[in-house]
């Protein structure tokens, strides 16, 4: 791949992760009761934009290069969603856990590699 | 949010199973394998457009795999919110990621993409992680 196309591909997945940590900020703010509707909806709507700018970035991607080639580049996101998740919403994860996440990213960049 | 999953107001038994955030997890995994092996179809058969805006895969829409692409990525999205609603998200995304084994072997079985021995170390790898944070899921789930 292009060194073009891998920074693409990286920024592609900033997106995505900013907009699973903003949808799952709403869907948190669904459990209080009584749920607040602003954030509700601004943070589903948030996270549904920048999901559609990780979409058509990915569409690009894909008319170029292979699959089972651009896929990997996700593998960045379980510990970039981890390490959101942990810092802006405050959960744990068990030492356990993160090795199983290592392993996934680690299994992510064997196959990118490849 | 210290527990994976909300005990209270349990469903009938009826649809239970159907409501239950971890049967919901695995039909995300297989709608996402779908729409990406349809994506892929439809963004290699999409009609050719400006080079300006060629790179934003605008081309790709006048595929009807592109749209069935969508349609199943939709469905997918649907379940996750629920998912989301009911899981912690390092949880959720964790176990997710058997994605990374369905998707290159559907592109493996059904797009003819092939896999080299480093890709098959890498997918496993992926496995056996995902099986980790589906332990620490099933210790959770285990807390009172």
């Amino acid at each position: 791949m292009t060194a073009a196309a891998v920074l693409l591909a990286l920024l592609c997945q900033l997106f995505l992760v900013t907009g699973q940590l903003t949808l799952k900020r709403g869907m948190n703010a669904t459990r209080l009761l009584p749920p607040p509707k602003a954030r509700v909806i601004g943070s589903l709507a948030g996270g549904v934009g920048l999901l559609a700018v990780w979409f058509f970035l990915w569409l690009g991607l894909l008319r170029d290069w292979e699959l089972s080639r651009l896929f990997p580049f996700e593998g960045l996101n379980p510990a970039l969603v981890v390490l959101g998740a942990g810092l802006l919403l405050k959960e744990r994860v068990s030492p356990i856990g993160w090795i199983g996440i290592a392993m996934i990213s680690l299994g992510v960049a064997l196959v990118s590699g490849s | 949010m210290s527990t994976a999953t909300d005990a209270s107001d349990r469903p009938a038994l009826s649809v239970r199973w159907f409501l239950d955030p971890y049967f919901q997890l695995a039909c995300g995994a297989l709608l996402v394998t779908a729409s990406e092996l349809l994506l892929k179809r439809g963004a290699t058969s999409g009609a050719p457009v400006p080079a300006s805006i060629a790179w934003l895969g605008v081309g790709a829409l006048s595929s009807v795999w592109t749209w069935l692409g969508i349609l199943t990525y939709l469905l997918s999205f649907a379940s996750w919110l629920y998912v989301l609603r009911h899981l912690l998200l390092s949880l959720a995304f964790g176990l997710i990621n058997v994605v990374h084994v369905l998707v290159p072997l559907g592109a493996w079985a059904l797009l003819g993409e092939t896999i080299s021995a480093r890709r098959w170390v890498g997918i496993a790898f992926v496995l056996c992680g995902t099986v980790l944070v589906a332990r620490t899921a099933a210790r959770a789930e285990g807390e009172p």
